[in-house]
């Protein structure tokens, strides 16, 4: 269906790309929400990197099994986070990370 | 079919771009979803079938339900984002397009013949239960330890606390 190895490359190229996105979104915004899509999209490109690579090696139900154990630590973390986010606006009121520079207990 | 592949890419970039730069959260996490959306069907072209109901059913959905819900519940923050990444972004989007596309036409012209490459037989239950069978303890240890970590972050406080 895809022309491989050309494909491989252009691939790697859109996730680069959606590596730079989430980098991007990570190092300028400020609003604690933002800063886990910026993460999400960054895992989409390594979702992508992967799937490629494992394809065009051959070993799709290996880089398969892979990206859904990543996809289960992604939804994790995620969790995680989000529930850390709405603990942090719950005691500052505010999603702004410039406003968490005093991590106190 | 070649055009619809590299339309998906196209959009997931376009969508992965508006989550960014939106300054509605909500409007952010709908276009994360779709950005997701595409993903699957592009993991779906590369006949990752799994792989991409997963990523339709678990990031589009259930992320998106985190996402939405996480929004609904901080609502009346009212400070404003620098506009700065808005005039920005374009321009280093551009620039990191070009130096990108030139590294991968540079690597294309070492890649190695497609003869000697592997091939992978029998079906995708097999792989995972017997090959990756360490993955699915780790799985379930990272499970438990994200519902037990949310527990402890959502308990009520005590009167001693």
């Amino acid at each position: 269906m895809i022309n491989l190895p050309n494909d491989f490359y252009l691939n790697l190229i859109f996730a680069f790309i959606l590596f730079f996105i989430g980098l991007y979104c990570l190092l300028s915004m400020r609003n604690l929400i933002k800063l886990l899509i910026g993460i999400e999209i960054i895992a989409k490109g390594v979702t992508l990197a992967l799937i490629s690579a494992s394809s065009v090696k051959g070993l799709i139900l290996t880089g398969q099994s892979l990206v859904i154990t990543f996809i289960v630590v992604e939804v994790c973390a995620i969790a995680v986070a989000l529930a850390l986010v709405i603990n942090l606006y719950r005691h500052t009121g505010s999603l702004d990370v410039k406003k968490l520079t005093k991590l106190r207990g | 079919m070649q055009e619809l592949y590299l339309i998906s890419l196209c959009a997931l970039v376009f969508f992965s771009v508006l989550a960014v730069l939106l300054k509605d959260l909500l409007k952010a996490a709908l276009s994360l979803m779709a950005a997701s959306v595409f993903l699957a069907v592009v993991l779906f072209f590369m006949k990752a079938y799994y792989a991409g109901v997963f990523e339709i059913s678990v990031v589009a959905g259930l992320i998106t339900v985190l996402f939405v819900s996480t929004i609904g519940l901080t609502r009346g923050d009212d400070f404003k984002e620098s506009k700065l990444p808005v005039y920005i972004f374009p321009l280093f989007f551009i620039w990191f397009i070009i130096i990108d596309i030139l590294i991968m036409y540079l690597l294309l012209s070492k890649m190695p013949p497609l003869t000697k490459w592997l091939s992978e037989s029998g079906k995708f239950g097999d792989v995972l239960w017997q090959k990756r069978t360490f993955d699915l303890f780790a799985q379930i240890g990272i499970i438990f330890a994200g519902v037990f970590s949310v527990l402890a972050l959502f308990r009520k406080r005590d009167k001693n606390d």
